[in-house]
């Protein structure tokens, strides 16, 4: 997997794109075309937003919606960099790690008077935590259209043939702690497989981890953002216990090694729910799917976000925005919600969130999605992330050895980031 | 050292070049074996040398996600006209530089090449707004432009200059006698005598074109526009999880037919390459 | 065009005072040359100069703002903590790379000027990588060189535990250098095999007669003959070897830590993953420094170094 991402990341990070229909617009004087970037390429999720952009344009007879394409892995310098070339897009997804660059920076188009302005829009439904990060002075800069827990997807076929407790009989009995899916995820490591894979982790990104590190209490920094707290208990414990869980227990698949869950290959994996569509279709093996285990902290949640934000260059900001509330107006919400968990509550119950997750049960939906929509805590993020992403990356580097120094390496990498995230 | 050699000698020799062949040559056997691979054996190990068993349905799924045809024409008439392009470009200059004598020749040759110092990472933000002001961005016309005319022709033109200067002298001095013009000279006398190192030109022009990875994506972003260099990157599911078989197939259905053609035309390949003029 | 001129006074040197040898000569000159000079200007110069200009300048590309520092920029550069261990990555990598490529090129091309049966499918083999898409190239070695991949799978096979290729420092500098080596060598093979074989066969049969062993004749008669094919080769990799860039974002993305971060990446990194485009345009303006005086070094030692030139 890190090939892909890499070679991506490195040069496909370049992409300036162009829209098919930008040349088109200065043929009428009230012909508006607004353009939005998008990471998805999935077939389901253009037909669906086509679909709402056809509803806007009938109310719009001179406005056209293009949704563009970037490569997932590299969106967010594709964007930053069609930006820089002179080519802003007039609306772009935004990926909750740079969501502090975005809307500290002013990039964006203040949406709460828009939003408030439009009939049934009811803003108030969306929770103060979900649009926490996306806001600034009490405005919202970008609407988090998509706020997906990350959960534990289990193999079952294989931890039952390595004579280790699944992890629903390990919940029935309250044991689903961060130690015994370790121990189930080593039973099936010493067979051959893999047992817990941290899904896009790749010992690149890092904050992926958040996702256990959080039931240790553990954060990289203050909830300020302003001082580096790698270094402090918590963290060097969590990172201590993902040490051994990696070369003592072989419960992790190390640094260079690919295996990946979806083939069959792997014990378990912690990724957002809507990976389930990768589940196997050929083939298939008996999966599940389960909250994180308890950490030491207790019990945790972990959420991504997305923001959808409008942005300030366009000329056309003010209708892109008419636009931003009508795709994510109640009704559009709920269309929505079958690809992108919403944050809005009369959208959170089982019973619309079954019809949009069918592969899901109800009581993966009810302890899954739910809970974790309601408590998690967002993937950590901070402004200037990408060089604070890449500094934080190979100083980590020294910890995945067989003898690392894990307090002193963390001490180092507070040293780097310290003086970046007083930025 | 073309003495005979002896058995001994020569059997030691086979097996020298046979060990230094692996590393050559199993990359391109582990890609094109590994396409019909399910994507379990893929990551096997030890790695199978020989599928156990073959999935040929990830060769139309190449075809199916992507405008593959579309892309392998785009890759295959733009590096085709870089190379014609080329060819006239820096065989006009080399030859200039070579044998016409014109006020700071000199000067302009080293203003030249300085295009041979300059990384594209270098400057590809400058010609990125550039060509957005010229209205170019997303057509095919910045990867046509900057290779016949910018950095990368000038190894092109360096190679045809050394080529020129090692001419005779009476060659172009009998010509001019008969009241033949420079561009008659050149067209009719110097090109004629070029071809090998034309031919050294083509193929190198050619290949660079082929594998240009930055400029494409830099350039372009709509699917039927894409090279092939920047349509294998593509081949990934809706969360940028690479579809490794499926890329692996289109890998070897761009390798597979340039290494065809070389195979077939290697003797003139190589002793084109042979006459860059690089021996003095 | 230069054509019409040409036409228009066959003996224009006695007919016309104004249109002499030298002055029609000039002109053709300056017509042969004219589309690379103006591609040069268009697409090398003015972008240079304006990277020059974007290097002293804070670009923040999220605020919109493009503001004159003049040369803090520089300033950073010298501030810069880790531009010393990217430059040290620079120059092992570069080094590596041209050492390594040259004396394999120039094992394999006097391996291929034997006589032996069969010689040309082994030649033809030992290029095909060069034909082979770098993109395909780096994605399939990245797989092979993975922990569990192709590369450790053979050697377990010799009864070796094979390294962690690109988690460790070392080794991962190997694999890039390896990597970029096994592509291009080709090349250069063929350039050494055509100097190889430009070596007068008279020579070689003098020093025989004269007893001379084969590593004598090597060092005595082969390597100053071939010394300038090896001058150009050397600068062509080197400059080459400080242009590598993807293939290193696709195997380490200069990891693990900033080992294999080369001075490229490294710009490539700040640009456009940190969207710091100011400061970018001053590592390109040092990348572009460092190129001419290395290109420059070289030439002049040419003089020193090469032995003959035809």
């Amino acid at each position: 997997m890190n090939y892909h991402r890499a070679l991506k990341s490195a040069v496909a990070a370049l992409a300036l794109a162009m829209p098919l229909g930008w040349s088109c617009t200065a043929t009428a004087q009230d012909a508006v075309n607004l353009r939005m970037t998008i990471w998805s390429a999935n077939e389901a999720h253009l037909k669906l937003f086509n679909e709402i952009a056809a509803g806007f344009e009938k109310d719009h007879p001179n406005v056209t919606v293009t949704y563009e394409s970037l490569p997932f892995d590299t969106y967010t310098t594709a964007l930053t960099t069609q930006i820089a070339g002179g080519n802003a897009p007039d609306m772009a997804w935004i990926f909750e790690t740079a969501a502090y660059d975005f809307v500290n920076s002013g990039a964006l188009f203040p949406l709460s008077d828009t939003l408030k302005a439009t009939k049934g829009y009811n803003l108030e439904e969306l929770s103060a935590s979900a649009a926490e990060r996306w806001s600034k002075d009490g405005k919202l800069y970008a609407y988090p259209f998509s706020t997906s827990p990350f959960a534990m997807f289990v193999n079952n076929d294989l931890i039952k043939a390595s004579g280790a407790k699944p992890p629903a009989e390990l919940i029935a009995a309250d044991q689903w702690s961060w130690d015994n899916a370790i121990a189930t995820a080593s039973a099936v490591g010493q067979t051959g497989k893999g047992g817990l894979i941290v899904r896009d982790f790749n010992y690149q990104i890092w904050q992926n981890l958040a996702s256990v590190w959080n039931g240790w209490g553990a954060s990289p920094w203050s909830a300020d953002g302003k001082a580096c707290t790698m270094a402090e208990k918590p963290m060097v414990d969590a990172l201590t216990f993902i040490h051994d869980a990696i070369f003592k227990k072989k419960a992790i698949p190390g640094p260079g090694e690919n295996v990946d869950f979806f083939a069959g290959n792997a014990a378990m994996t912690i990724t957002q729910i809507s990976r389930a569509s990768l589940l196997p279709k050929e083939n298939p093996f008996a999966w599940d799917l389960v909250p994180l285990p308890k950490g030491p902290a207790g019990n945790y949640a972990l959420i991504g976000q997305a923001g959808l934000g409008v942005m300030q260059t366009g000329k056309n900001a003010k209708t892109a925005a008419e636009f931003v509330a009508y795709m994510t107006n109640p009704e559009n919400s709920a269309k929505l919600s079958q690809f992108f968990p919403s944050a809005r509550k009369s959208l959170l119950n089982a019973e619309v969130l079954k019809k949009t997750n069918p592969l899901l049960s109800q009581e993966q939906i009810d302890k899954v999605v739910i809970s974790g929509i309601a408590t998690g805590k967002v993937i950590p993020g901070h402004t200037g992330f990408a060089q604070i992403q890449q500094a934080v990356r190979s100083g980590l580097d020294a910890i995945w050895r067989p003898d690392a120094d894990i307090p002193g390496t963390l001490l180092k990498i507070c040293g780097q980031i310290g003086p970046l995230l007083k930025r | 050292m073309k003495a005979e050699l002896s058995p001994r000698l020569k059997t030691f020799l086979y097996g020298l070049m046979c060990v230094l062949l692996i590393p050559f040559v199993f990359p391109t056997w582990w890609m094109a074996t590994s396409s019909v691979k399910p994507i379990s054996d893929i990551f096997a190990f030890p790695p199978q040398l020989i599928p156990e068993s073959y999935d040929w349905t990830t060769y139309s799924k190449v075809f199916e996600l992507q405008p593959f045809v579309q892309q392998y024409w785009n890759s295959a008439y733009i590096a085709a006209v870089v190379t014609i392009g080329t060819m006239a470009v820096s065989s006009m200059a080399g030859y200039a530089f070579a044998r016409i004598r014109f006020p700071f020749a000199n000067t302009i040759f080293m203003i030249v090449l300085l295009g041979l110092l300059i990384p594209s990472e270098v400057t590809i933000v400058p010609l990125f707004r550039m060509f957005l002001k010229a209205g170019m961005v997303n057509t095919h016309w910045p990867l046509i432009l900057v290779p016949i005319f910018g950095a990368p022709s000038v190894f092109a033109t360096f190679v045809m200059r050394q080529f020129f200067v090692t001419l005779p002298a009476e060659l172009e001095e009998a010509a001019r006698v008969d009241g033949l013009g420079r561009f008659k000279i050149f067209r009719m006398i110097a090109l004629p005598l070029a071809k090998p190192a034309l031919a050294s030109v083509a193929i190198f022009t050619f290949l660079h074109s082929w594998n240009l990875f930055l400029e494409p994506i830099v350039f372009l972003s709509s699917a039927e526009k894409f090279t092939l260099p920047q349509a294998l990157t593509q081949y990934t599911d809706a969360y940028g999880g690479p579809m490794w078989n499926i890329q692996l197939a289109a890998a070897t259905l761009t390798a597979l037919p340039v290494l065809i053609v070389f195979i077939i035309a290697q003797k003139q390949f190589v002793e084109g390459l042979a006459h860059t003029g690089l021996k003095g | 065009m230069a054509v019409a001129q040409d036409h228009a006074s066959p003996e224009g040197r006695s007919s016309s005072p104004f249109w002499t040898i030298a002055r029609r000569d000039s002109l053709a000159g300056f017509l042969f040359i004219a589309p690379q000079l103006v591609g040069i200007i268009v697409f090398v110069l003015i972008p240079l100069g304006l990277v020059f200009w974007y290097s002293l300048h804070e670009w923040n590309v999220l605020a919109n703002t493009f503001t004159y520092t003049g040369a803090q920029n520089y300033q950073m550069l010298i501030e810069d903590s880790n531009l010393l261990e990217v430059l040290g990555a620079t120059a092992v990598f570069s080094a590596g790379l041209v050492v390594f490529n040259l004396s394999l090129a120039l094992l394999l091309a006097i391996l291929l000027n034997q006589r032996l049966a069969g010689i040309t499918i082994f030649r033809t083999l030992f290029f095909s990588p060069v034909v082979v898409s770098l993109v395909a190239w780096t994605i399939v070695w990245g797989f092979l060189l993975q922990k569990n991949g192709g590369i450790n799978g053979m050697l377990q096979v010799l009864g070796i535990e094979g390294p962690n290729w690109l988690r460790e420092e070392t080794t991962a500098m190997i694999s890039v250098i390896v990597v970029q080596v096994f592509k291009n060598v080709g090349l250069n093979m063929i350039l050494f095999l055509a100097a190889l074989q430009g070596v007068p066969n008279e020579l070689y049969e003098a020093a025989r007669v004269d007893g001379a062993p084969r590593f004598k004749q090597f060092r005595r008669i082969t390597l100053p003959l071939i010394s300038p094919t090896i001058l150009l080769t050397s600068i062509i990799t080197i400059v080459g070897s400080l242009q590598v860039f993807a293939q290193i974002a696709v195997l380490t993305q200069g990891g693990p830590g900033l080992s294999t971060t080369v001075l490229v990446y490294y710009l490539y990194q700040q640009a456009f993953q940190f969207h710091f485009f100011g400061y970018g345009s001053t590592l390109s303006i040092l990348l572009f420094l460092i190129v001419a005086v290395l290109t420059f070094a070289q030439w002049q030692m040419r003089k020193r170094i090469v032995f003959y030139e035809s």
